[in-house]
């Protein structure tokens, strides 16, 4: 379970000081793929960032299985929007997915099968030695995730991750992250800006408000587990919660803060 | 690229046949300047006279052992410089107090010549092979230094983040980060250091007469022997032509990942 309780960060730079996150509580149970969508500018990054305990926050704290973070926790991976500069251009894809592994002390033949299982996971056998560089952007970014997936993690934190690739990529990368939580049973984190992909993705919206930044609403999906680019998005329902996630994300820009 | 402009690669400036032509164009303005008086024979002797002096000089013992000596001071004083500034530009550029605290240092010390240090290697090391050691190794130390600072300062945020989220450990993330950022900076570093490194070994030699090729130019030019002076000035040159194809074919080896080499992909 990953729990956020009264998250706060504040950066200072000399006498200025900007209040990024104000309060933050939310939780994720094990298992469970919440979206994080909230609007442009609202610290959603700076949340990510305090979660995988790459940031330490001002006050409040993150637990994950009931453990502090003060640090990277074990069992968590972190898929990153710049998937270009997230992988390392010097390494192979297959070096790439590998390299975290060794880094786990995963014996040689458990990390050949981990590598090729995930690859083969997000449609990559056959590409193991080329370089992310000679791949397009959605490649990278499956690259990227395969490499996620290969850790084992139990939780998978993904800041934006589809921001920077074509609607169409984007579209199979999205039905790709719901079949691998179904598959692996991870707990996942999904932060992002579109208000449809929030829905389409999750068991649970979290709406964050503007800058300083607190949790404006949080609401069920009641879609059913089997989704469908075409259909569910055509769904009442769908419509519906879109509807209601982006009428509190127009309310959360007027309101912020409390 | 049109297969007319292949046909005709002078016109259409195939760099290395222009190459070609323009060195035997100053090949033959130095065998003929001499000979038809342009400049005096003794300062200047044709070409081919060189020529000759340099095959005397390829077929004597002492111009080989004067060849190596050069080279080793080179080259030792080189692997000292690089091991030196590659250490020391990893530690003091990822340490940022370190950096703050030696910038001004470095600043100050880096302009200095090398060969404002000769009375300092000579009173240390008097003519042996440390005093040359010391001047290349100064000279060559700066070079490297200040790239690897400036490949450790490139280091992509994200990239660092992507390790830490994965629980790399310090050294992992020097090794497999830090590392292959720093490694085309440290390129340009080495090969900086490799033609400084000759420039300081030959000059060492001339001045100090430390033995080698400098010191062998030295003697040429005070027995009055002009074509071996030339030839010998002309064995530096090679060297240093070497020592950089040398250098670039390393680097294209090592570093074909990286954009500079790899050029424009196609997706």
């Amino acid at each position: 379970m990953l729990e956020v309780k009264g998250l706060r960060k504040v950066y200072r730079s000399g006498s200025r000081e900007v209040e990024a996150l104000r309060d933050l509580t939310f939780t994720v149970e094990n298992g469970e793929l919440v979206c994080l969508v909230g609007p442009s500018g609202c610290g959603k990054t700076t949340l990510l960032r305090c979660v995988s305990g790459l940031l330490d926050p001002t006050a409040g704290d993150v637990r994950v299985n009931g453990q502090a973070v003060d640090g990277p926790p074990k069992g968590m991976a972190v898929v990153f929007q710049e998937y270009g500069r997230s992988l390392f251009p010097w390494m192979t894809v297959r070096d790439n997915v590998e390299l975290p592994l060794k880094q786990k002390k995963v014996d040689k033949k458990r990390r050949a099968e981990l590598v090729a299982e995930s690859l083969d996971a997000v449609g990559l056998s056959g590409s193991e030695s080329a370089y992310p560089w000679q791949l397009s952007g959605g490649m990278q970014q499956r690259v990227a995730i395969a490499r996620a997936v290969a850790y084992e993690p139990q939780t998978l934190l993904m800041d934006e991750p589809f921001a920077a690739v074509d609607a169409q990529t984007r579209a199979d990368l999205e039905d790709l992250v719901r079949q691998l939580w179904k598959r692996l049973g991870v707990t996942i984190l999904f932060v992002t800006h579109d208000i449809d992909e929030s829905v389409y993705l999750g068991q649970r919206v979290v709406m964050l408000s503007s800058s300083p930044t607190v949790v404006q609403d949080e609401l069920i999906i009641d879609l059913p587990a089997e989704r469908d680019q075409l259909t569910t998005r055509a769904a009442p329902r769908f419509i519906e919660l879109r509807t209601r996630v982006y009428e509190q994300i127009q309310a959360a820009k007027k309101n912020t803060g409390k | 690229m049109t297969t007319a402009g292949r046909a005709n690669p002078v016109r259409s400036g195939n760099p290395a046949l222009l190459g070609v032509a323009g060195l035997a164009g100053l090949l033959l303005v130095i065998e003929l300047a001499p000979r038809i008086g342009l400049v005096d024979e003794r300062f200047l002797p044709p070409a081919s006279t060189i020529a000759g002096a340099l095959a005397d000089e390829a077929s004597d013992a002492a111009f080989w052992t004067a060849l190596s000596d050069t080279i080793v001071a080179w080259a030792i004083g080189l692997a000292i410089a690089v091991a030196a500034g590659v250490l020391a530009g990893l530690v003091i550029g990822s340490v940022p107090v370190l950096r703050a605290l030696t910038a001004s240092t470095v600043e100050f010390l880096r302009p200095i010549p090398s060969v404002a240090l000769i009375p300092l290697a000579v009173l240390m090391y008097g003519t042996d092979l440390a005093s040359t050691l010391l001047l290349v190794c100064y000279a060559s130390f700066w070079q490297v230094l200040v790239q690897v600072l400036y490949g450790v300062a490139d280091v992509d945020p994200v990239a660092f983040e992507t390790a830490k989220s994965f629980r790399f450990s310090a050294w992992a993330r020097i090794r497999h980060v830090l590392w292959p950022t720093a490694l085309p900076y440290v390129f340009t570093g080495v090969r900086l250091a490799a033609s400084v490194a000759l420039v300081l070994a030959i000059t060492a030699e001339l001045v100090i007469g430390s033995p080698g090729l400098g010191k062998e130019i030295a003697v040429a030019q005070a027995s009055d022997a002009v074509p071996t002076m030339y030839a010998l000035v002309v064995v530096t040159g090679i060297l240093g032509v070497v020592i950089n194809l040398l250098a670039r074919t390393g680097e294209r080896r090592l570093l074909a990942w990286h954009q500079s080499v790899r050029g424009e992909v196609a997706l």
